[in-house]
This record gives structure tokens, C-alpha cells and sequence, in this order.
């Protein structure tokens, strides 16, 4: 079970004066289960390759294949293989549309032909996930709330549709961060209990070594690593660096405190671990 | 010094879509003067960005009284003053860029107040000069990276030569790289060109290189000092749903397991602190 995406290519207005090569023979693979964080500089095609992960765009070249079934297809499997991929886009909070909470999460699996009793079981669940009392939004206008609890809805109307695999782009981008917090520890708790494959595209650091096993690094349309993430995050800085990456802050403070002189291990990818980096460092804890 | 922008007692209250009254911000008082750099932190829906609008009149004060180089931004007379003294750049750049060739860009804030023809071409190339991107004067915009989009945005409102820029969230859609570019862009305006900065963002390592940060909190301004006296307080920092800096939150962590430090903010004070013999 996983998205297999197969030397693809993509080329936006091709053969025309505007032509420009989007992705270059891209190969990974996915499996369900798997958190995987997407990174890479602006314009180096991590949305361009997102919409291949649901059949939004069709490779140039290669193929994109979920659960072994190649998405460009016209037949129902292929149409079902496509309806397996949630997709969260950027700032999706931007498309909600109805006039009550409950409509907007409703739309996604009404639309997949459930029935009346399975959709309201459907957005009862979604709406439990992200964390929204049900008898307290459900009949509110989306428009009325914060801007990260309409994006907790926006995601909300994407699990509904109970995907097999979620994409998320940039979904924390915004938000102040304890709306942040909210959604990545709702995110998890999907994430553990579905068994989901997520790809999260983000620009911070942080996220993608808080959250995720393994990288993806993309520049200029084609894959430069992957692999985990504590290794890339370890070995990889100069390549890092010269893709316009980074490494997290808690890494940079650990290597200043080594500098410095103190005897610190390893490579700590979040602040929790940097403290019991410190504290051993310091012999103020046993090991 | 006379301040460059003040609020006293600003109010501002909206209608929302179910006629009910939403109080947005309750009597801000507030004196900024020429060439600080004041960072606002707060919370998503704690009136940030609303008073950031009220310092170049895209919004005017309910209640109260919002004066730019002393001049009242509710009279309509001093819009274009005002406007012209207190610049914009906002989140996404994407959505500020209007031409289809960089200079022509940053050329049209220019055009637009009448400006004379031969005065625009120095003052572009200064701009562009300034945000480090003279070399893509010919380019397309479309063309380039999210950080050098952001600066040309920067480059067309400095062109306009205001005293004071507003930077709405600049960093939030960037790279690594991109928002490394953007903050050392924003000293540089700072410090070179004693522009006067009010800086809004949740990221609280680019907040820090502020003199002075207002954390707002539901409509009012909740805590203002130096990073220092206000990054310290780590708690109240949690409390407002924010964050520290992670020095701050390393430090007041370890603090917290029964060690004493001095109050840390920065990468440097943490490892003065933990590592003396240095």
C-alpha cells in the first residue's frame, strides 16, 4: 500500500516561449503508515509534484501509481485510486463556502456518494478530530472563527473524506503558534490512529524534524535527498544549505554549544531533546 | 522628538455579518519614535494586523485618535501624507507585485503619485540597490524565488522614500534562505536608512532582533519592553499563546530542573551560560 511516484516529468507551457520545467525525473515511494516531510525552496516544484499525488496534473513522462493503480487512468479504479488522496492545500481555509460548519465538512463525502447516515458520521468523526465541539459549531457560519479554527475546518472537510493518504501544503503557514500546535497534535493523532501516509510540505525546519521520519529535498524540479531525518539533518547541512535549506534552530544552538566546548551527542531535532542533550551534557540528569 | 506615530486611546469596533458589535482593539495608547524597530507579536485574531492598519489610514480609529508625523489620520486631507509616510508590505508577495518587468514594479508606486519621469529611474535603481537585487532590474517578476519577490515588493515601497515601513507577517510564505534575506533587508533598512520598522510575526527568533516588542492579546497591548524583559517571562509569554525565542525556552526549561541561569535569550547568552570556562 503506498504512492509510487515513477521518473515523472512535468513541463508547464510546453513548447512555447513561456516553457518551463517543473519537475525532472522525480522517483520515490510512500507507503501507508509513513510521515514524510517535503521540503524545498520556492519554486523548486513541491506543489507542482503535489498535484501529481492526486491526479490534479498527469506526468509528461513516468507515472504516478497509488495502491498499484496509475492515476492518469479514465476507468474507476483509476478514479478511485485519485479519491484515496486527501489533499489540504495552502491556506484552505480560503475555500470554505457553506453557510454552516456542518455543510462545509458534509461536502467532501456527500459528494464521494455516502449516505445522509454515513456523511453525518463522517463529519461527526472529522469534526472530533480537529478538536471542534460538535453541538457548538456544527450550525455556525465558517466565517465567524479564528483564522486556526477555519483552518481546523477547512482539514476537517479533507478527513471526512477518510483518505488513505494525506498531502498537506504548508498548513501551519500563519498561524501564531499555539493554533499551530493545535493542528500538528491533531494531525499526529489522525495520523496514528488511520495509519494514513502523509506528505507534509513545509518551509520550517522545525516542523519537518518535529514530525516527520523522512525528508524529501527538492531543488529545481528534481530530487536531491532522501532519507531520514535525523541522517539528512546530520550529514547533509552543506547540500542543505546550497538548496536555500536550513537546518532546525535546535540543531544551530546544539553545534554553537559544542563550539563553546561543551561535550554535547548527537543531533537533537527538537527542543525537548536538545534539553536532555544539555542536561547529560552537563551530568545534571542520569542517562 | 516628536513621534513618528501615535496612538492615543484608539478604539476600533466593527459590524460583523449577524449585526453584532466586535470590538477589534480597546484603547491602545502607543508612541513610536523615528528609527525604532518595534516587533508586534500576538496571537491570530489579537489585533495585530488591524492596528498595523490604522498607521497608514487603510483603517481609521472608531474611538479615539491615530496621528502620523503628528497629523490625524481620520481627516481625509492628510491620507496622502500619511500614506506616504507609512509604507506597506504585506504576507504574500505574489498578491503585491503588478508589472511584468521588476523595475516597472518597483516604478509604479512612483508613477502613481507623480512623481516626475527623470526622478523615477534614480530613485528605482536606489531601491533596488538597497534590497540587493539591481542585477534582475530586466527580469520577470513571476520568475523568481519567493524571497526575491518579497524584496522587490520591499524595493517598490521604498521607492516611495517613507520614514517608516510596516511588515505584515514578511517571512511567513518563504524558504529558509528567502527569510534569512528578508530580515537582514529589514536591519538594513533599519539601521542604514534610520527607517522606523513596526514588524508583525509569530516568529519569535526574527522578533527579537526588535528594540523594543508589544505583544498584543484580544484587543489590547498586553506586554511591551525590550525582547529581553518581555522573552524572559516565559509563562505569561505561554499564556498569551505564544512562544519564546528556543534559547529562552531551553534556558527557563533547565531553570525550571532546578538549575540557576541568568536570564537568557540568545544562542550567545545560553552557551556563555552553560559553558563558563569560555
Amino acid at each position: 500500500m503506498s504512492i509510487e511516484v515513477d521518473h515523472i516529468s512535468y513541463t508547464y507551457m510546453a513548447h512555447t516561449s513561456l516553457e518551463n520545467k517543473a519537475l525532472e525525473d522525480v522517483s520515490f515511494r510512500v507507503d501507508k503508515g509513513e510521515f514524510v516531510a517535503l521540503i524545498g525552496h520556492t519554486g523548486s516544484g513541491k506543489s507542482t509534484l503535489a498535484e501529481h499525488l492526486n491526479g490534479l496534473l498527469h506526468p509528461d513522462e513516468g507515472c504516478v501509481r497509488v495502491d498499484g493503480v496509475d492515476l492518469k487512468g479514465k476507468d474507476r479504479a483509476a478514479k478511485e485510486a485519485r479519491g484515496k488522496v486527501g489533499m489540504v492545500f495552502q491556506y484552505p481555509e480560503h475555500q470554505l463556502f457553506a453557510e454552516t460548519i456542518y455543510e462545509d465538512i458534509a461536502f467532501g463525502p456527500r459528494n464521494q456518494g455516502k449516505s445522509p447516515e454515513e456523511v453525518d458520521a463522517a463529519v461527526r468523526s472529522a469534526m472530533a478530530f480537529v478538536d471542534l465541539d460538535y453541538d457548538v459549531f456544527a450550525s455556525r457560519s465558517p466565517f465567524q472563527l479564528s483564522g486556526g479554527q477555519m483552518r481546523r475546518v477547512a482539514i476537517a472537510g479533507v478527513v471526512a473524506m477518510e483518505p488513505d493518504y494525506l498531502i498537506m501544503d504548508e498548513p501551519s503557514a500563519g498561524l501564531d503558534p499555539v493554533s499551530r500546535d493545535n493542528i500538528f497534535s491533531q494531525l499526529m493523532k489522525i495520523f496514528h490512529k488511520r495509519q494514513m501516509g502523509v506528505i507534509l510540505i513545509t518551509h520550517s525546519m522545525e516542523e519537518a524534524a518535529q514530525y516527520a521520519d523522512r525528508l524529501l529535498v527538492m531543488s529545481g524540479g528534481k530530487l536531491h535527498l532522501d532519507g531520514p531525518a535525523r541522517d539528512i539533518f546530520t550529514h547533509d547541512r552543506e547540500t542543505l544549505e546550497k538548496l536555500s535549506m536550513d537546518v532546525p534552530e535546535s540543531v544551530k544552538l546544539a553545534d554553537e554549544l559544542r563550539q563553546q566546548g561543551l561535550s554535547l551527542k548527537g543531533t537533537p531535532l527538537t527542543e525537548a531533546e536538545l534539553i536532555r542533550a544539555i542536561e547529560r551534557a552537563k551530568g545534571w540528569k542520569a542517562c | 522628538m516628536e513621534p513618528i506615530i501615535e496612538a492615543r486611546h484608539l478604539s476600533h469596533t466593527y459590524v460583523d455579518g449577524q449585526n453584532q458589535e466586535m470590538t477589534a482593539l480597546k484603547d491602545i495608547n502607543l508612541s513610536i519614535m523615528p528609527g525604532e524597530f518595534i516587533a508586534i507579536i500576538g496571537t491570530n485574531g489579537s489585533g495585530k494586523s488591524t492596528l498595523a492598519r490604522h498607521f497608514n489610514a487603510l483603517l481609521t480609529p472608531t474611538e479615539g485618535k491615530c496621528l502620523v508625523g503628528g497629523l490625524d489620520t481620520s481627516v481625509e486631507a492628510n491620507l496622502w501624507p500619511v500614506r506616504q509616510t507609512v509604507g506597506m508590505v504585506f504576507q504574500n508577495p505574489d498578491n503585491q507585485i503588478v508589472a511584468a518587468i521588476v523595475e516597472e514594479d518597483v516604478a509604479f508606486g512612483l508613477e502613481n503619485i507623480g512623481v516626475p519621469g527623470p526622478e523615477i529611474r534614480p530613485r528605482v535603481e536606489a531601491a533596488l540597490e538597497t534590497v540587493g537585487m539591481t542585477a534582475y532590474a530586466k527580469h520577470a517578476p513571476h520568475r523568481l524565488s519567493g524571497g526575491q519577490k518579497q524584496r522587490i515588493a520591499i524595493a517598490g515601497v521604498l521607492a516611495l522614500e517613507p520614514k517608516c515601513i510596516v511588515f505584515d507577517e514578511p517571512t511567513a510564505m518563504l524558504d529558509p534562505k528567502g527569510r534569512k534575506d528578508i530580515v537582514e533587508t529589514v536591519l538594513k533598512l533599519n539601521k542604514e536608512k534610520q527607517i522606523t520598522i513596526i514588524y508583525i510575526t509569530h516568529k519569535m527568533e526574527e522578533a527579537i532582533l526588535a528594540d523594543r516588542i508589544i505583544a498584543m492579546n484580544q484587543g489590547h497591548i498586553e506586554m511591551e519592553g525590550t525582547p529581553k524583559e518581555v522573552f524572559t517571562q516565559v509563562d505569561r509569554i505561554r499564556k498569551l499563546g505564544l512562544e519564546c525565542p528556543l534559547a529562552a525556552e531551553v534556558a527557563n526549561a533547565l531553570q525550571k530542573g532546578g538549575h540557576k541561569l541568568p536570564p537568557i535569550l540568545t544562542h550567545e547568552e545560553l552557551c556563555q551560560a552553560l559553558c563558563p570556562s569560555k
